[in-house]
This record gives structure tokens, C-alpha cells and sequence, in this order.
């Protein structure tokens, strides 16, 4: 009798229904999916730009000069000259990479301890495009190990120099 | 030879790789979809650089300010003078300075004297925007009362 009772329930079967769910499941996904949007990754590059106190003679120099880099263009926005220190680097791409060399020959090595204050002021003409500007900043800032993908830093401090009046 | 037909009723059709696929399609556009609302304006091209990864943390507090061209559906430009994106309007930087100080009024209202110290003024600014009026933003910025800026750009592959 027992044995009999227990066959009767393991046939039995319960029909979960799935349509409910589906519909959920779909609706759902069309959902995720319509709000995706892939953006690229943005980063971004910090900048020291304290608002400057009234004008004081007794205001000490810094330590360490800061490291002048010069951006010149026409009049599209177009560099036409890259400087560090008055001296030219030049205005092709190659030119950014020697900006990364001088500024790594200035502090000696990566997280140099001595050179850790050291400060680049960017002194960029009006109508340069900002591109190069963050091109510059990004060298200054430091390298890609090519191995660990990770950053080097070289220089923590960048700041910007007054802004110029527009070429007539 | 006659075949013989079998009425089998209903047939349900195997419905669980349908539902494992469909569920696996769910997760990873769950995982994937960003819901943050970055405040980035999709007209500003920024500029891209190797070295621009995303920060670790995010600042205490931020103002994103987005600086661009007006552009057509091609994202061609179609007025050479940048605006700022503000609030669903398009303002030039010489009219830009009242909104800065509402801006700073509700940081000031919502913590105080030295909320200000906390803000950092996150600057979105397209890649060929003039220099010199970035600068004039940075400027305007530090009028109000803001010392903390980064600069935004995309991150390029190495």
C-alpha cells in the first residue's frame, strides 16, 4: 500500500508556469540593453591653481624655480613651437618626447624625493588648441611603463601661467 | 507501408537554453549598464592621452563644467565661439560668471564656509577650444571662489 502511494506522488508532476517569467526576463533585457551606453574611459590630470593672495613683497621665492614649458601657435590653434626653459624642442610629436626626456633629466629619476616640489608652469599661447596643452601636461606628469602599463610619475605639480590677451 | 500517425497532443518545446541564454544576456547588460549620471556632455571631444585613467577616488565634492563647440548630428562644428554646456543651455564664458556664483552658493549652503575647499572644478573641455579661454574659465572659477581643478581627457590605448 505504502509502495503504491509512493509511485502515485514521483509521477505526479507540478507545471511551473514559465510564461510570466519570460515575459519579466525580456522585459527586463530590452531594458538593459536600450539604457547601455558605452562611453570611453576618461581620466583626468590634476592641476595647481590656488587663488593667488594679494600681492606681497616679503612673499619668499620657491625653493626651486619653477620648470617654464612653452606652447607657441598661429592663428588656427596650431602649435608651431614647443620651449622648456626658453630653449626649442621643436613642434612634430617627437617634440613632446623630448619634453618627457628634459623634464625626467631636470628631477634626476622617477619619485625623486629632492625633486618632488618641483613645479612646471605651462605658459600656452591664447589661441593654441587645448589638446596640446594636455599633451604637455601629460608628459610633464610623467611616463607608461610599457612592461606594467602602470604610470611613472615625474612631476606632481603643474600649474598654468596668466592667461595671455588674444593676438590682434 | 502505411504510417501509422501518433496523435502526441501538445509538444513543449525545451525552453531552458532559451532561458540561460536570455539570462546570461540580462546579467551582463546589468553589470555593464552605468547608471551614474556623469554630467558629461556627449558635444565636448575631448582630448585623449595615454596617461588619463580614471581616478582611484572620487572628489568629496565636484563641479563638472563642460566646454565645447555647438555641433551638427555629424559633429561637425557649426559656431566657432566654445559655450559652456550648463543646465540644457549653451553660454558664452563672459556670461558664464552667474551661474559659477549659484553654484557656490549652494555648495556654501549645503556645507558650510569651508565647502569650497572641498570642490574640485572638474573642467571637460574639447580638444580644439582656445587655450587662452580655458584659462579665462579657470580664471572666472577662481573669481568665485574655487582652487580645485582637473582637467578631463579620454583615455587612449597605449
Amino acid at each position: 500500500m505504502a509502495k503504491e502511494k509512493r509511485q502515485t506522488a514521483g509521477v505526479s508532476k507540478v507545471d511551473i508556469p514559465m510564461a510570466p517569467m519570460i515575459d519579466i526576463t525580456f522585459q527586463l533585457l530590452i531594458f538593459f540593453m536600450l539604457n547601455l551606453k558605452i562611453v570611453a574611459p576618461e581620466g583626468d590630470f590634476s592641476i595647481n591653481m590656488p587663488i593667488s593672495p594679494p600681492a606681497q613683497s616679503e612673499t619668499p621665492p620657491p625653493p626651486i624655480p619653477p620648470i617654464k614649458v612653452g606652447l607657441r601657435s598661429d592663428a588656427n590653434g596650431n602649435l608651431t613651437q614647443l620651449t622648456i626653459g626658453g630653449r626649442s624642442l621643436g613642434n612634430d610629436d617627437l617634440a613632446f618626447d623630448r619634453l618627457n626626456g628634459e623634464i625626467l633629466k631636470i628631477i634626476g629619476r622617477p619619485n625623486n624625493p629632492l625633486t618632488k616640489d618641483v613645479e612646471v608652469e605651462i605658459d600656452a599661447d591664447y589661441e593654441l588648441h587645448y589638446r596640446y596643452v594636455i599633451q604637455a601636461i601629460s608628459k610633464c606628469t610623467g611616463r607608461l611603463d610599457p612592461q606594467t602599463k602602470q604610470m611613472i610619475r615625474y612631476v606632481e605639480k603643474i600649474k598654468f601661467s596668466p592667461p595671455k590677451q588674444p593676438a590682434a | 507501408m502505411k504510417r501509422t500517425k501518433v496523435d502526441t497532443g501538445f509538444t513543449e518545446p525545451d525552453m531552458t537554453p532559451m532561458i540561460d541564454i536570455v539570462f546570461q544576456l540580462l546579467t551582463f547588460f546589468m553589470i555593464v549598464s552605468n547608471f551614474e549620471s556623469t554630467k558629461a556632455d556627449e558635444r565636448v571631444k575631448l582630448p585623449k592621452d595615454v596617461l588619463a585613467k580614471p581616478p582611484e577616488s572620487r572628489p568629496e565634492e565636484e563641479l563638472v563644467l563642460n566646454y565645447g563647440f555647438e555641433r551638427n548630428a555629424k559633429g561637425e562644428i557649426t559656431n566657432p565661439t566654445p559655450v559652456l554646456f550648463y543646465n540644457a543651455e549653451d553660454i558664452p564664458l563672459d556670461r558664464f560668471k552667474p551661474m559659477l556664483e549659484q553654484e557656490r552658493r549652494l555648495f556654501l549652503a549645503k556645507d558650510g564656509n569651508k565647502a569650497l575647499d572641498k570642490v574640485t572644478v572638474t573642467l571637460r573641455a574639447d580638444s580644439e577650444v582656445p587655450t587662452g579661454l580655458v584659462q579665462g574659465l579657470i580664471k572666472v572659477c577662481q573669481e568665485v571662489g574655487f582652487s580645485r581643478f582637473a582637467l578631463k581627457a579620454t583615455q587612449e590605448d597605449y
